[in-house]
Order: C-alpha cells, then sequence, then structure tokens
C-alpha cells in the first residue's frame, strides 16, 4: 500500500505561511501534478513528504506508516521513508561516476554486490542509459543527468516517487520528449508519483489529477480536463491559460436554464455553467483566444461582440490579435488575416465560463 | 517544537547523527573551556589554584594595577601595538595598491617573497633581524664602524614595533588583496577619464574601496602585536622592557615561585581586551558587509600602468623585502654555518659545522626535531579530521546548538599562545584526566589543536557553503543518514579545503612555540623551545642552526603540498 495521506499541512516562518493547511489524499499507483506559480508552496510540500523539511503543524502518511505528526511529536527522518526525490538540479555527486551514484542507496540497503549490479544494470535500462554506468556527471548531457537522477531513485524501489521539476532544466524540444517517456515509465511500473512543475502544459499532459496551489494552499484538486474547462476560480483560470475575463452582469435565465449575462456595454450574452457559489452579481466570463471567431462582417451566433483590432501579431499558422471591446482588452487567434480596424467576435456559450469578478 | 526524534526505535539509544554532533560539540568545548577556566578561575584566588583553602577575591586585579611595572607592561605593549599595526597597515596597503591594481614589473616574484613572514616562526624571524640589526649584529656594527655611531637601536619599542610590522604586513595584504581584486575597475576607468593620474586614482579610488579588510586586518594585527611573545623576548626582555607576553613569561618561568594569581590576573586581563577587539572586529564586519559590492559578472580586473614610476615602485618595495626578510635570512644561514658572524672578518674564514653537530650530537635536541615533525604530521592531521567535523556540525546538520558551537570554536582567536599555555598547564594541575598528559608531546598537540580550530575552521566553512544542499539532501533522501550523508558525499567534494587546512595547520604546529613554553618538558620538547633554551644559554649559532633545519623542513612540506595539489587539481 503506498496511498498518500496528507493532512492539515502546514509550516511557517515566523509569519511567513509558506504551508497553510494543505490536504491531499493521493491513491496508489496516482501521477499527481502540484501545479502553481513560483514561491506557493509546491517544493516546501514535496521537501515536507520526503522528510527534509519539517513542517510546524499537520500529518503525513503513506500506507499505514505514519512520517509525520505535529501533535504525537512523530517525524520519521528522511534516510528511513524510503521516498525517493528527483531534485531540480539533478543533484547528481560530482565525485562519483553514474554506477557510483546508483549503487550507493543500495550499499546503503546493504543489497548483495552481484544483486547490485543486476539492479543497476536493469535501471539504467529503464531510462536509455546502458553502457554508460562509467561516465562522470559532468560528462553527460542536461537531459542524460536527468535519466541518471531518476535512475538513482527508481534503483531501490521507493515506495513513492517525488519529482520538483525535473524538466525545467531541459530545452523545450527535449523538455516535451522526456515528459512522455517520464508518463510511460510511470504507468510502467505502476509508480505513485507526486509531481511539482509551474508549466500548465506539462501538467495537463502527464497527470491523474493536478493540485493547483496559490500561496501556500491548494486552492483545485481536480482531473486535468476539468481543471482545464471548469477553473474553481479566477486564479485557476488566469494560471491554466484562460486568457480573456470580461466583466459582466447576471441579469437572468433564458428558457433553457442557461444563465444570461451582460456586458458593460449592454450586449447580452449567454453561458454555460453557473455562476461560482457565493458569487454576487458582478462576475466575469471567460472565453479562450482560440475559442473567438473573428469576422469582418457580422455574425450570426448566439453570442456576438464587436470591437476594434489594436494590435496584432504573427505566431506562424495563425495571427494573434488584441482586440479593444469598450475599456476592456481581449486576445483572440485567427488564422485569416484581418487589419487594424472594426473586427466582429463570435462564441458559443458552452466554450465559456463564468467565474466570481 | 517536538524534538522527539533523538531517539532510535529499533534500538532505542540515541541516533548516531545526534551522538555524534553532541559529543563533536562538547569535546570542542572541553578544548575550550580547559584552559580558559583555570585562568579565569585563578585571577580570583588568593593563592595557588591547586591548594585547598583558597578565598576568591578580587584581590589579585588590585595588585596588578597597582604595580607601576605592571602600568609600563601596559605602556610597552600598547604602544608597540599601535606602532607595530600602523607599519603593516602601511606596508600591506601599499603592496595590495601596486601588486594588485597596477602592472608593476616583477610583481609575481615580489608576491611571493612579501608571503615569507607567514611561513616562518616569528622566533626565527626575530633572531634572524638580532643577527643583522641587533646590538651586536653584523650591519649594526658596520654601520658603527663607518659613522663611529650606532644608527639605530633595536632594543626599543619603536625599534621593534618594525619587526613586529614587517613580520604582519602579509597579514593585511592578504585581507585587502583578496577585496582589491574583486573591484570594480570600472570606478578607475571613471578617474581616468575624468583625467586622473596613475597615482591620484590609486590614493583617491582605490584606497578609500579598501577601507573595510584595512580596518579589519588591523585589529588583526593589533592583537598579534599583543601576543607576540618573540620580539620582546628577545629585544625587549634584556633591557627590561617588558610586554603582556614577557610579563607573563618572567612571572610564571622567571620566579622561584610562581606568582599564580599575579599570572591569572594579568592572563585574564589579555583575554579580555582581545576578546572585546574581536567583538569590535565583528561589529564592524557585519557594517562594512551591507555596503561592499561584490559583483556576480566575472570581469578582468584592469590594471593601471605606472610608465617608468612602476621601475622606481618596484626597486622601492624590492628594497624593503631586502632588508625585511632577504638578508635577514640570508644572515641565518650564514650564521648557522659560521662560528660568529662579523663585519671584521670575512665569514669564508669562519665556516663550520660545529652548530649542526651540537643538535645532532645529542639525542635530546634530535628528539625535539622528530617531535615538532611528529606534532605536526600527526597532530595536524588529527586535528584537520576534528576541525572538519565540528565544521560539518555546525554548517551541515540541524544541530540545535550550530551557532553557539561556532562561537565556541572561533573563540581561540582570543588566547594568545602564552595564556593557552598556561591554561592548559593549569588545567593539567587541576584535573587528573588532562594531568596524565603532563610532560608528553599529546598535551602538545592537544593545546596547538585548539588554538588552530579557527584557522582550519576558516579553510573550510567556506568550502562547505559553496555546495548546494540538495546533495546531501539527496543522500538522506536515498536512505543514508545524517553522518553517512556528510562523510560519503559532502567530505570528498571539500577535499582541496581539507588539504588546504591540513597545510595550514602543519605549519602552524611546526613552528609554534608560545604556548609550548609552559607545557614542555624532557622528552617532550620541541624545536621551537629548544630554540629558546640555547638562545638563554648564548647560543646563537645553534638557535641558527635549528633556524635552518625549522626553514628545511617548511620549505620541504610547502614544496610537496604545491606538488601535491597540482596533480590533484581535478579533485
Ligand atoms: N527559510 C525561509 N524563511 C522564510 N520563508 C521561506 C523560507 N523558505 C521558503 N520560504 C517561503 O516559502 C514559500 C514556499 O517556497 P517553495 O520553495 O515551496 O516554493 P515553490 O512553490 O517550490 O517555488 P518555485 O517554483 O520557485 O520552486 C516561498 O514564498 C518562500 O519565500
Ligand atoms: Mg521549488
Amino acid at each position: 500500500m503506498s496511498e498518500v495521506v496528507i493532512d492539515n499541512l502546514g509550516k511557517h516562518y515566523g509569519a511567513v505561511r509558506a504551508l497553510d493547511d494543505v490536504s491531499l489524499h493521493v491513491a496508489e499507483g496516482e501521477f499527481v501534478t502540484l501545479l502553481g506559480p513560483s514561491g506557493c508552496g509546491k517544493s516546501t510540500t514535496l521537501f515536507a513528504l520526503a522528510g527534509l523539511d519539517r513542517p510546524t503543524e499537520g500529518t503525513i502518511r503513506i500506507g499505514d506508516r505514519v512520517f509525520f505528526d505535529a501533535a504525537a511529536g512523530i517525524d520519521v527522518p528522511a534516510e528511513r521513508r524510503g521516498i525517493g526525490l528527483v531534485f531540480q538540479s539533478y543533484a547528481l555527486w560530482p565525485h562519483m561516476t553514474v554506477r557510483q551514484n546508483l549503487a550507493f542507496p543500495l550499499k546503503l540497503r546493504k543489497v548483495p554486490k552481484a544483486e547490485q549490479a543486476v539492479r543497476i544494470e536493469e535501471a539504467l535500462a529503464l531510462v536509455d542509459l546502458t553502457g554508460l554506468g562509467e561516465r562522470l556527471p559532468h560528462e553527460l548531457s542536461g537531459g542524460q543527468q536527468q535519466r541518471v537522477a531518476l535512475a538513482r531513485t527508481l534503483v531501490f524501489r521507493p515506495s513513492l516517487l517525488l519529482l520538483d521539476e525535473p524538466l525545467s532544466n531541459l530545452d523545450a524540444k527535449l523538455r516535451h520528449k522526456a515528459r512522455d517517456w517520464l508518463k510511460q515509465l510511470q504507468r510502467q511500473l505502476g509508480l505513485t508519483t507526486l509531481y511539482v512543475t509551474h508549466d500548465q502544459e506539462e501538467a495537463l499532459a502527464m497527470s491523474d489529477r493536478i493540485a493547483v496551489m496559490q500561496a501556500g494552499r491548494i486552492v483545485q484538486l481536480d482531473t486535468p480536463e476539468r481543471i482545464y474547462r471548469r477553473p474553481a476560480t479566477r486564479f485557476v483560470a488566469d494560471f491554466i491559460g484562460a486568457g480573456n475575463f470580461l466583466p459582466v452582469r447576471h441579469v437572468g435565465h433564458d428558457e433553457g436554464g442557461r444563465m444570461l449575462v451582460e456586458t458593460g456595454e449592454g450586449v447580452r450574452l449567454v453561458t454555460a455553467g453557473t455562476a461560482p457559489p457565493g458569487a454576487g452579481a458582478d462576475l466575469a466570463v471567460t472565453i479562450r483566444p482560440q475559442h473567438l471567431r473573428l469576422s469582418a462582417a457580422p455574425i450570426d451566433d448566439e453570442n456576438r461582440l464587436t470591437g476594434t483590432i489594436v494590435d496584432r501579431t504573427y505566431l506562424g499558422a495563425r495571427h494573434g490579435y488584441t482586440v479593444a471591446i469598450g475599456d476592456q482588452r481581449i486576445q483572440a487567434e485567427s488564422e485569416q488575416l484581418f487589419e487594424p480596424g472594426a473586427v466582429h467576435l463570435a462564441f458559443r456559450a458552452e466554450d465559456t465560463l463564468l467565474l466570481d469578478g | 517544537m517536538n524534538i522527539a526524534v533523538s531517539r532510535d526505535p529499533a534500538t532505542g539509544w540515541p541516533r548516531r547523527a545526534l551522538t555524534i554532533q553532541w559529543s563533536v560539540a562538547l569535546l570542542t568545548l572541553l578544548l575550550v573551556v580547559a584552559p580558559l577556566g583555570p585562568i579565569l578561575w585563578q585571577s580570583f584566588l588568593d593563592r595557588p589554584l591547586y591548594e585547598a583553602g583558597a578565598v576568591p577575591g578580587f584581590a589579585n586585579y588590585v595588585r596588578l594595577f597597582g604595580d607601576p611595572d605592571f602600568h609600563a607592561v601596559l605602556r610597552n605593549s600598547f604602544v608597540f601595538a599601535v606602532l607595530a599595526t600602523v607599519i603593516a597597515v602601511l606596508a600591506g596597503v601599499a603592496f595590495t595598491l601596486f601588486l594588485e591594481r597596477t602592472r608593476l614589473p616583477g610583481r609575481n616574484l615580489l608576491r611571493n617573497l612579501l608571503m615569507w613572514p607567514l611561513y616562518i616562526s616569528q622566533l626565527v624571524t626575530a633572531f634572524s633581524w638580532y643577527t643583522l640589526y641587533g646590538p651586536a649584529g653584523y650591519f649594526t656594527l658596520l654601520g658603527e664602524r663607518i659613522f663611529g655611531v650606532p644608527l639605530w637601536d633595536m632594543y626599543s619599542v619603536p625599534g621593534m614595533a618594525i619587526l613586529g610590522g614587517v613580520t604582519q604586513a602579509p597579514v593585511v595584504y592578504l585581507f585587502c588583496a583578496s577585496n582589491a581584486r574583486m573591484a570594480d575597475a570600472t570606478l578607475e576607468d571613471a578617474a581616468r577619464s575624468v583625467g586622473a593620474g596613475p597615482f591620484r586614482i590609486l590614493w583617491s579610488v582605490a584606497l578609500p574601496m579598501l577601507r573595510p579588510p584595512i580596518i579589519y586586518s588591523a585589529i588583526l594585527v593589533f592583537i598579534g602585536s599583543l601576543e607576540t611573545l618573540a620580539i620582546p623576548l628577545i629585544f625587549g626582555r634584556p633591557v627590561g622592557i617588558e610586554f603582556f607576553t614577557t610579563f607573563l613569561y618572567s612571572k610564571g618561568l622567571g620566579a622561584i615561585t610562581p606568582d599564580y594569581g599575579m599570572i591569572g590576573a594579568a592572563a585574564s586581563l589579555l583575554l579580555v581586551i582581545v576578546t572585546l577587539l574581536l567583538v569590535v572586529q565583528g561589529l564592524l564586519l557585519r557594517r562594512a558587509g551591507r555596503f561592499v559590492s561584490v559583483k556576480g559578472k566575472s570581469q578582468r580586473p584592469k590594471r593601471i600602468d605606472l610608465g617608468m614610476g612602476g621601475y622606481v615602485v618596484s626597486g622601492l618595495l624590492a628594497l624593503y623585502l631586502l632588508v625585511g626578510v632577504l638578508l635577514p635570512m640570508a644572515a641565518v644561514l650564514l650564521r648557522a654555518f659560521t662560528t660568529f658572524l662579523t663585519p671584521l672578518l670575512s665569514p669564508f674564514e669562519l665556516l663550520t659545522l660545529e652548530n649542526f653537530q651540537s643538535i645532532f650530537d645529542y639525542p635530546v635536541h634530535v628528539r625535539a626535531i622528530v617531535n615538532s615533525v611528529v606534532i605536526a604530521g600527526v597532530g595536524g592531521l588529527v586535528a584537520t579530521v576534528l576541525i572538519a567535523v565540528i565544521a560539518l556540525v555546525i554548517r551541515r546538520s540541524s544541530f540545535p546548538f550550530a551557532r553557539a558551537l561556532e562561537y565556541v570554536a572561533l573563540y581561540p582567536r582570543a588566547m594568545p599562545g602564552i595564556v593557552a599555555g598556561i591554561g592548559f598547564f593549569w588545567a593539567m594541575l587541576l584535573l587528573p584526566f588532562i594531568g596524565a598528559l603532563s610532560g608528553t608531546i599529546w598535551i602538545l598537540m592537544i593545546a596547538f589543536t585548539m588554538r588552530g580550530i579557527p584557522t582550519a575552521y576558516g579553510a573550510i566553512a567556506p568550502a562547505l557553503m559553496q555546495i548546494g544542499p540538495e546533495l546531501d539532501q539527496s543522500a538522506r533522501s536515498l536512505g543514508a543518514d545524517w553522518w553517512t550523508a556528510v562523510t560519503r558525499i559532502i567530505l570528498p567534494l571539500t577535499k582541496p579545503a581539507l588539504f588546504a587546512a591540513y597545510t595550514l595547520l602543519f605549519l602552524s604546529f611546526l613552528k609554534e612555540y608560545s604556548a609550548a613554553v609552559f607545557l614542555y618538558a624532557p622528552g617532550a620538547e620541541i624545536i621551537g623551545t629548544t630554540m629558546l633554551s640555547f638562545w638563554a644559554e648564548g647560543e646563537g649559532g645553534a638557535v641558527a642552526a635549528l633556524s635552518v633545519i625549522q626553514l628545511i623542513i617548511t620549505l620541504a612540506f610547502v614544496l610537496i603540498a604545491h606538488r601535491f595539489t597540482r596533480t590533484h587539481r581535478d579533485v
């Protein structure tokens, strides 16, 4: 059993709350990503799990073993937790060869020499590095170093794998490849994994569930699909790249029960879903740039807006536009080329989302 | 916070990490308190500390401050320290500016020569000056013959201060030079662009930037001057000019019944003065840190071109080194191989090996040399290991009292050698388990180790801090406990610093003498104490021969160490 249960975890540095009441349950074999901007407490959570950073409150349990319980004064030291942590900087020991790096955790566990060799070969094969065992870390590329770091962690068969932005030091292309490869490996091994990143694309592509963090708290814990389609707060929506926020007022419902809202210019829009609980009449409607259709002529659709193109950027296959609607600016994308000036916009109700204004 | 991690659930014993950390902390504390405690305690007792029925009080201090001799001691010590500091700072700063900020001809050679006094025992340097510039010195007599009157008097406070300044100028240079190398050259370029000449730039731009390291090193030199025993012993005591250190020396070793109370009070006073100076230095350094800007961007330091002036400056600096360092060393060498040295006779008529025979013919003296080498070689190694672990506990562990331990570990800076010697001597009288070491070279090793902690720590701690925390954290998460992580991962990565620390300790143990004068005993002599005995007997030739032997060992060690670091550069 390696289900991870984190309850009410807190970490305070004086008045600074690096972690504030964080609770998270990760099922066996699940891949959960902690996503959030710099300084939101992702690493702190991971280090608390690994036993390298002592929280000030809460409990951490893996399977039936309690690793940390502030109230009961339990704090199992890092070396007894059997949790594998891969560092952002890889933390390979520069004075040891790849093989020696991998042998270290096995030696500590008194694995017999013969078995060590077998397991090291296995681990190297797993990360496609067979034959590089005698190299020193500085003789490897960044991507290879990252895979050695992973192999060094996998070689002792941890009950839980923690990855702290393992791909952030790789270039964009390699990052893409490494991400697919890592995900595949995790599925293959069935390893419970907690992954930290501030790259939303990475999180969406790899995770079973995503925990979005903000200022030491988990603000939404959901599947990638739901995080993307139904961000719970404006912060999540913004972070996941929702793009446009148009302030609106709630004015009623249509016959199908969908919500009707009105922009500052008095344009009526039909939206999908309901307003978040506790929201007042002031709301914001989000529409992703790629869901906005642009046209020189008026479009016949349920949601229509008119605006002025004030800026255009060439994005390769498409063009990006900044459109002024009243005193709001929104981003739109189109394959068609439009000149600056008046433009019509349209979008479908199901592509919208209502959030607290 | 609840600290319930101290016991191992499997065995019920405290964890290995905490056991090691506490042991090291207590051992360090013992090393420092063992000499410190008896001195402070004795300073308040009305009779020797080993006698029963002593009553604590302030009588010793009252006697000390009432003693007119001691007033002279205070005056001499401070005048000497101030003068020596001024001279060391002037020389050190001049060398810094010209060697580090200008394109001076021959600057590498000058730099190497300047550093010599750091490797050489002050006892040897003082003796070398005595041979040349002492009252019967070679140059003194030569000058007297030509001009009819002696041109200088080394048996005076200013005379001694010149020597004190020259021996400590390298300290000032070391601190200022590292600062000057990092200085932002664009400031000097800016001065040049508004029309300042090279000397003007040095004076108005480069010099003011050195203020923090100058203040810092000036305090170090001042402390060093208060601590020196060799200079006043050789040049002051013969004419009754007593310093703090010689006062302690005379009261402790010169009298038939040592005045314990007086020694305790004087030693305590010296401790307090030096401690206060270090506190002031610490405060100044903290304030200085705020406006020293070290730039991340690496830049090649641009050097100022002095033109023809460079040759003049080079010549002047070379002259200083010739007179202050090179000629005295040559004189010792010559003195070691002659029956005596005088301008009246050519030294080649007086050549002899007798001086070396008077050492090698006596097993006692050979043993002194062996002892010195063993103390430096083995003791230095043990001390390096111990201090490395101290540094690991302070810098790379979650030991709850790491900061306090750092204060303890750095405190020996405030303990002059002779005071440490007296302290350990008294500790042996007081504590039976230390007393068992009496008359062995172990007590010398222990005393030298205590004195060496700050030096070696200063070499190791910065290296530890340069290693990212994730390197031991990763070891921990892979299953290593603290001790395994630091010894298998961190120590191998600090090899160069450990080696540097060992080199420093070897050299300082080899030349140490002041901490030994109260501790050595028959069978446990070292080169320094044997030199002092020869000196007391007026055996100048034997002193010179021992000096040469010490220099040869130093030179051999430095060469081997240099070789070793060259071939092991990549570790
Ligand atoms: N020693 C400390 N004292 C005070 N605050 C600290 C300390 N260490 C960390 N913090 C704060 O805790 C918060 C969480 O830090 P953490 O390293 O977990 O962020 P992160 O989400 O991993 O960010 P990044 O993406 O930049 O790695 C930060 O705001 C940081 O400033
Ligand atoms: Mg982080």
